[in-house]
């Protein structure tokens, strides 16, 4: 399937490594599979995370563009690396992160926002899910459950789901975005342990949803490289996700990309093909297999929150429109993505791609100010948007 | 590790004084003994300790966050980091920045075949394209080249055994599939590199 000197040769030098030596170059690793020749030495690598408090005057919110009617404002800062965000039934918003390694939970007073450290030193707890007042946290191949969690926000003792749930341990790509889905199941991403490697299609590349409590686990969706981000559709109930397209394989390829998962199992394409863009580094399948994603995201533009907007404060045109935050790319010569898009639905049901939160990148200087991450409906009808980079959130609304 | 526990017996008198303490990088890393295992000049002469001298700012403040928040599980580093603030992280990554690293004068005696074993690794694994053409690193990529030899082998096993939590998983997967010679090797020839 994926071509022999991919793997063959990794296991070669596993077994012999001296011989592997006598033989020749050593195999590309895990990482730079699927490098060509011409990019080995490309000088990118992921942007620096920021660890640190950014004070609320050096965050950007100034620079941020909206549609016409919309405005928006820092809502809460001094979240360093703050993500998704979930909502408790008493209005406390938690929020995860990866780098830090902390859960954050924000309370609003009505004129501020408290932001108070919930939980840390836990590894990339990037995905919080809140179901009968408990929140769900996993972090890599944990998963853990804090019961009436707002109740207990200054001495959260959570109830260790790790071995119910099995998750692989392989760090790369096991950070991941959990939610619950309308059938009352916990929907988990296992992405795949490399960049693209031949890897086994029961443990990696899943989309997979599992009891509350761990158990009873099913493969939804597979061929998925790495989804951090999805919903389901307020109406139909449809598990929507988006995926990160690999790397090295070139500035315009392959795109991120929106899937719709129409049928439990379905094959979405990876390693062979991604958004249209059949890999040269591997063989055997073609892109015709598979069903092709509804949306194509742009190139490395990295989307995370993926969320319907399920408020009634916005235009008509949004309800149920589905946004993503795209965090932005690395591994591109010039940036794509930090920015916040829309894909709703146009006349005769086509979808139509706009963006909708621009103005953290600079494309003149190559630079960017700020990284979108995740998306949330409030019950006013406002949408926050987490910016990673910055440890902020702002708050969106509508005014005619 | 005796230094180690020596010093961590007089923290307890030496903290509440350093989380209020000066935004000055030198006297901080003074208050906080950092020269005691790192060099006063930022050039580790202590078995397994690294050298900061020289290292990215970038990637001094996000080590020292992750030793401060618990993820970096290095039990030596655990008093010197508790409780320091932003801008006291801050202030050390700007103090190590600035002083001058160079090759370790302690390195040892070159073994040609080792280290041509090591270069051949890095450059099948591209080490180079984010440590820098000559391992000095830049900004969140850390310097790799001027660090004592056994605390890179040390470094690169816990990347490889997957027992170093970073600020991403990058190195985990340089790593994947190297065996203890390749360490050895690699970090021989990093220690020797100019
Ligand atoms: C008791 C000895 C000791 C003291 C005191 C100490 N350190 Fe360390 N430090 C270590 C050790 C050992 C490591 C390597 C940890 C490992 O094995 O991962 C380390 C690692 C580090 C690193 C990461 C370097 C790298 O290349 O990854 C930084 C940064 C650091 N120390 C800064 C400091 C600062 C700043 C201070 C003072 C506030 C300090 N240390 C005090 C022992 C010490
Ligand atoms: C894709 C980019 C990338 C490549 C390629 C890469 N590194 Fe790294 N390396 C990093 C990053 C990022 C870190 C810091 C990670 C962390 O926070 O622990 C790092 C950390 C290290 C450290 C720890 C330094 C210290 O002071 O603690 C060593 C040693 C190292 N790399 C050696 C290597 C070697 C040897 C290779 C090639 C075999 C290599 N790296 C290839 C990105 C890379």
């Amino acid at each position: 399937m994926i071509r022999r000197h991919l793997l063959g040769l990794a296991a070669a030098t596993l077994a012999l490594p001296g011989l592997a030596w006598a033989q020749g170059a050593p195999p590309a690793p895990a990482w730079a599979q699927g490098r060509p020749a011409e990019m080995a030495a490309s000088p990118l690598a992921p942007h620096p995370p920021r660890l640190t408090v950014t004070p609320p005057e050096r965050i950007p919110t100034n620079a941020l563009r909206v549609p016409e009617g919309f405005q928006v404002e820092l809502w809460a800062h001094g979240l360093p690396g703050a993500r998704v965000m979930v909502r408790a039934p008493n209005g406390t918003i938690f929020v995860g992160s990866r780098g830090i390694g902390r859960v954050y939970a924000v309370r609003d007073t009505g004129t501020a926002r408290e932001v108070s450290t919930f939980m840390q030193g836990l590894e990339a707890p990037s995905g919080l899910a809140m179901r009968d007042g408990a929140l769900y946290v996993a972090a890599m191949h944990r998963v853990l459950r804090v019961d009436n969690v707002e109740a207990n926000l200054s001495n959260p003792q959570p109830v260790d789901l790790t071995a119910a749930f099995g998750q692989a341990t392989e760090p790369h790509h096991g950070w991941k975005h959990i939610a619950f889905g309308p059938d009352g199941r916990l929907y988990i991403p296992r992405g795949v342990p490399c960049n693209i490697c031949e890897f086994d299609g029961e443990r990696f590349a899943l989309i997979e949803s599992w009891n509350p409590d761990g158990g009873d686990r099913r493969i939804e969706a597979r061929g998925v490289r790495n989804s951090v981000g999805f919903d389901f559709h307020p109406r139909t109930g449809q598990l929507w996700f988006s995926n990160h397209g690999r790397d090295w394989a070139g500035n315009d390829n392959p795109s991120d990309s929106l899937h719709v998962n129409l049928r439990r199992g379905e094959h979405h394409g990876f390693p062979w093909c991604a958004a249209g863009f059949q890999d040269p580094a591997v063989q055997g399948r073609v892109c015709n297999e598979f069903p092709p994603p509804v949306a194509v995201l742009g190139p490395h533009v990295a989307p995370i929150g993926t969320h319907f907007y399920t408020g009634a404060a916005f235009p008509e045109q949004y309800r149920n429109a589905l946004f993503i935050a795209n965090r932005g790319s690395w591994n591109r010569s010039r940036l794509s993505g930090f920015n916040v898009v829309v894909v709703r639905e146009a006349e005769g049901g086509r979808l139509v791609m706009e963006e909708f939160l621009s103005g953290l990148r600079d494309d003149a200087a190559q630079r960017f100010t700020g990284r979108p991450s995740g998306l949330l409906t409030m019950p006013d009808g406002a949408l926050l948007v987490s910016d990673e980079d910055n440890g902020a959130i702002y708050r969106i609304t509508y005014r005619r | 590790m005796r230094l180690a526990a020596l010093l961590l017996a007089g923290w307890a008198l030496a903290l509440p004084a350093a989380a209020q303490g000066p935004l000055d990088g030198a006297a901080l890393a003074n208050e906080r003994q950092c020269g005691a295992c790192h060099g006063l000049d930022g050039r580790s002469t202590v078995p397994d300790m690294p050298s900061l001298a020289g290292q990215g700012a970038e990637f001094l403040v996000i080590q020292l966050v992750l030793f401060r928040e618990g993820l970096r599980n290095a039990p030596a580093m655990r008093e010197p980091a508790r409780g320091l603030s932003d801008p006291q992280v801050q202030a050390l990554a700007d103090f190590y920045a600035a002083l001058p690293s160079g090759p370790k004068e302690d390195r040892g005696l070159l073994d040609a075949a080792l280290a041509a074993r090591g270069a051949q690794l890095s450059a099948a694994r591209n080490c180079n394209a984010c440590h820098g053409a000559d391992y000095g690193g830049r900004a969140h990529l850390p310097r790799i080249n001027h660090q004592r030899e056994d605390y890179l082998a040390h470094a690169l096993a816990q990347y490889r055994d997957g027992t170093r939590v970073g600020m991403d998983t990058q190195m985990n997967g340089v790593m994947h599939g190297l065996g203890d010679a390749d360490i050895a090797a690699l970090a021989h020839h990093l220690a020797h590199a100019p």
